[in-house]
């Protein structure tokens, strides 16, 4: 028995052609082109349906930055220093902070800490973040970041792990975590008015991170990370 | 762009840009499932979110041999959905909804068919442009073979080869992603 011709299937899937009296006396006898017909015609129809689907959206940011977050505080491959960069290791094996030491510049010079005190009485906040704790860190430590339109960046922090070398704020590039901006460190009290650097992109170092940093000169951030969080708009 | 296998790889290693990339990639098509199952924008966003934060902590369970990141995608986004049904109808909150939206009474539409469209979608995103410029004139313009010969000026055999071979690519991924998947796949992302 002659099996029909693969085009003419197509033909019939498509209902581009009727079946004719040859091909229905063919299909009542024969599983496999039948088979063949039905699953070809799903796949047709399918395809017709699929025309709504073609020009979809791009997924908005906001869901984005809610599952980084999520992720931010769930067993990541970023939370500690584990190795160093180099090895036989692919590049994208590393944690990411690994690399932060040749990516960052020291912008200490450009911070400035002020008391909260002095901040202007009508302010308004064009970004805030929620900054939650990594996994080793205790949950009860938490914060709130709110940058202001003049480019300044409220830190609020409560219960913060004691550290023998200080908090540093730091702007993360969550695309590309080795790329970050240090910000200024937390004094002692529970909340600081930083200056953000003039001309850094927040849209891209949207991810606000609080380091533990040794005082060890080393300018680079230690990888030991505490509470995170992404900014907002 | 990178490949799906790349992609893969990179996720199971635990690349956080990799995650970006698929969520670039497949997030609109698991928006778009979650929308039609659970008939509201803010459920659909939290079921979103939930999916690929569960790919990220089961990445490990991903298995190529299995199908691509979209099926395994849809197969979690799905499974989020439907609980989310469930515990919504509890309290009957989108029940109302979801009745309307998953099974309106004359046109009952199934989530299995709407992971299937979505897969199929993908592929045709990806054929080849010639086989995929034939297939979308017959599907979305409903030109027969010899009208889309003379559209595209392809020789009439071209244009049944590029039609022929163009559904079978779209058959094999349908075959491979399809709602088969999620039953296929049950086992170690069951848990996710």
């Amino acid at each position: 028995m002659r099996h029909l011709d693969p085009d003419r299937l197509v033909l019939l899937a498509l209902s581009e052609e009727n079946e004719g009296p040859g091909d229905s006396g063919h299909l009542a006898q024969c599983a496999v082109c039948r088979d063949e017909l039905d699953s070809l015609r799903t796949v047709a129809d399918l395809g017709r349906e699929s025309e709504d689907m073609r020009d979809l959206p791009p997924p908005p940011e906001r869901i984005w930055q809610r599952i980084e977050t999520d992720i931010a505080v769930s067993p990541a491959p970023v939370t500690r220093l584990g190795s160093r960069p180099g090895r036989s290791r692919p590049r994208w094996l590393m944690p990411v902070l690994a690399a932060a030491a040749a990516a960052v510049l020291a912008v200490a010079g450009t911070v400035a800490v002020d008391r909260l005190v002095h901040r202007a009485p009508a302010e308004r906040v064009t970004a805030r973040a929620t900054l939650s704790p990594l996994p080793t860190v205790p949950s009860s430590a938490a914060g709130t970041v709110r940058v202001l339109s003049d480019g300044e960046m409220r830190v609020d922090v409560r219960n913060l792990p004691l550290t023998t070398g200080f908090h540093e704020v730091w702007l993360i590039d969550p695309d590309d975590p080795t790329r970050m901006v240090a910000i200024g460190n937390l004094s002692a009290t529970s909340d600081a008015l930083l200056t953000v650097p003039p001309g850094i992109d927040m849209n891209r170092y949207r991810l606000v991170d609080i380091s533990d940093e040794p005082h060890d000169g080393d300018a680079a951030h230690s990888g030991h990370s505490l509470l995170r969080g992404t900014l907002t708009y | 762009m990178i490949s799906d296998d790349e992609l893969a790889e990179r996720l199971r290693a635990g690349d956080e840009k990799a995650l970006r990339t698929a969520y670039e990639r497949h997030g609109s098509a698991v928006l778009y499932l979650a929308q039609r199952l659970l008939g509201n924008r803010a459920d659909a966003e939290d079921v979103t979110q939930l999916t690929f934060v569960a790919a990220w902590s089961g990445r490990a369970t991903f298995d190529p041999q299995r199908g691509t990141i979209l099926g395994w995608l849809l197969g979690i986004a799905r499974r989020k959905a439907i609980d989310r049904i469930r515990s919504a109808a509890r309290d009957g909150r989108v029940a109302e909804n979801v009745r309307a939206q998953v099974a309106p009474p004359d046109q009952p539409e199934l989530p299995e068919r709407i992971v299937d469209r979505l897969v199929v979608a993908d592929e045709l995103s990806r054929l080849p442009a010639e086989q995929r410029r034939t297939l979308e004139l017959a599907f979305f313009d409903d030109l027969t073979h010899p009208q889309i010969a003379a559209v595209t000026g392809l020789p009439l055999g071209t244009v049944k080869s590029h039609i022929r071979r163009g559904l079978a690519n779209l058959r094999r991924r349908w075959e491979v992603d399809g709602a088969a998947f999620g039953s296929r796949s049950a086992g170690p992302t069951r848990a996710l």
